[in-house]
């Protein structure tokens, strides 16, 4: 059991409380790049994600890495979500994450 | 998901006789954890095999996470679960052919729904797991994550229930009067009282006390949330998550749209 290193769920709006620390979040992709890729996050805000990307990206990916700044996350993991997502629910579920039950989480 | 209902009254007879803890176990559904939730359970029981998280006894688990660390052998194959909130070790024990059938399915780096029985050994949680299947809509993680906090909700409303009903208070509750409205509605005549978390309190109870309001319940196409939000005098966001969680409760229903909502019950 190791809860030393959690990824805290976040939305575009939260990820500047979490600047320096693990996050994960859920962005539609708007735009690949080199070495990265803009994506709009639940709340409709930009991030831009640097790092290593699958070979080939569905319109969601999941990012789990370390939040640069409160518009961009240096990924250390890119996951395929899917084309079809719920973001609405994500982002509900990221506010609930972090507010009454955030001792279920971190 | 496969947990049910019933458990909770499981759970709730297990903090009045303890007992039957023994012969409760084998009504226990799955119980939705989050691996922090796994990592704050505590031990209970005379044989310290059972565990409790928020006080409610916990013998199966369902827990969805990325899978690492796969190590095969002959009778058995472990793996690392990881759900972003922390780190659990997983244990098939590959038995029947389906064991090993569904095993050839999980692969590194793929997120797993992972059913098991929870087990310490040498002071450290694992889970001992009877099925895994990988995620294919990715809805199912936000959904486990919901059904996590869900579950939460629900356990510790059923504690304070009872403490309540330890508690019997017989003035009866009436919410914040707001002048204009002028309605009065005693909270004590319902059968099933919202009782809500820190933070959200007096919303829930405003909101079904104004559905519930005579005049309101016999309006057939329900209560827009528009009005609700208006006459309450409340942001509409707080006005539809206390609709939402009224809803989930079985209190209120939505109508004609997912705007309108009506009361299950009058007040009297």
């Amino acid at each position: 059991m190791d809860t030393s290193n959690p990824a805290v769920l976040v939305n575009g709006d939260l990820l500047r409380s979490y600047v320096g620390r693990r996050v994960r979040t859920v962005v539609q992709v708007v735009r690949p790049e080199a070495g990265g890729l803009t994506g709009r996050s639940t709340d409709e805000k930009q991030i831009v994600v640097k790092g290593q990307m699958p070979a080939s990206l569905t319109t969601f990916v999941e990012v789990i890495g370390v939040a640069d700044s409160a518009q961009s996350i240096h990924a250390e993991i890119v996951t395929n979500f899917g084309d079809t997502f719920d973001t609405s629910n994500f982002n509900q579920l990221c506010q609930l994450a972090n507010g009454d039950f955030r001792h279920l989480f971190i | 998901m496969m947990f049910s209902e019933s458990q909770f009254d499981g759970g709730s007879q297990i903090a009045n006789s303890p007992a039957t803890a023994a012969a409760n176990r084998d009504t226990f559904g799955l119980v939705p954890l989050t691996i922090k939730q796994i990592s704050e359970a505590s031990q209970s029981g005379d044989d310290k095999s059972n565990f409790s998280v928020s006080g409610a006894d916990v013998v199966n688990v369902t827990v969805v996470g990325m899978v690492s660390n796969i190590v095969e052998r002959n009778t058995d194959v472990t793996f690392t679960l990881d759900d972003g909130t922390g780190k659990l070790d997983c244990k098939r024990w590959l038995n029947e052919p389906f064991d090993r059938l569904q095993m050839e399915d999980i692969r590194e780096g793929i997120y797993v729904h992972v059913d098991g029985h929870l087990k310490s050994f040498k002071g450290e949680k694992h889970v001992a797991v009877f099925s895994a299947r990988p995620v294919t809509n990715f809805d199912e993680i936000t959904f486990h994550f919901v059904a996590c906090i869900h579950n939460h909700a629900r356990t510790t409303k059923v504690q304070k229930a009872q403490v309540d009903a330890e508690n019997i208070n017989s003035t009866p509750k009436t919410p914040i009067q707001n002048g204009t409205n002028g309605f009065v509605s005693t909270i004590s005549s319902q059968t099933s009282v919202p009782f809500t978390l820190d933070g959200v309190k007096g919303v829930d109870e405003m909101v079904l006390a104004y559905l519930q309001h005579p005049a309101n319940y016999g309006i057939e196409k329900g209560i827009h949330t528009d009005e609700v939000a208006q006459k309450l005098k409340l942001p509409s966001k707080k006005i539809m998550e206390s609709l939402r969680t009224l809803e989930n409760d079985g209190l209120i229903y939505s109508t004609i749209d997912e705007f309108h909502y009506k009361a299950c019950e009058a007040s009297n």
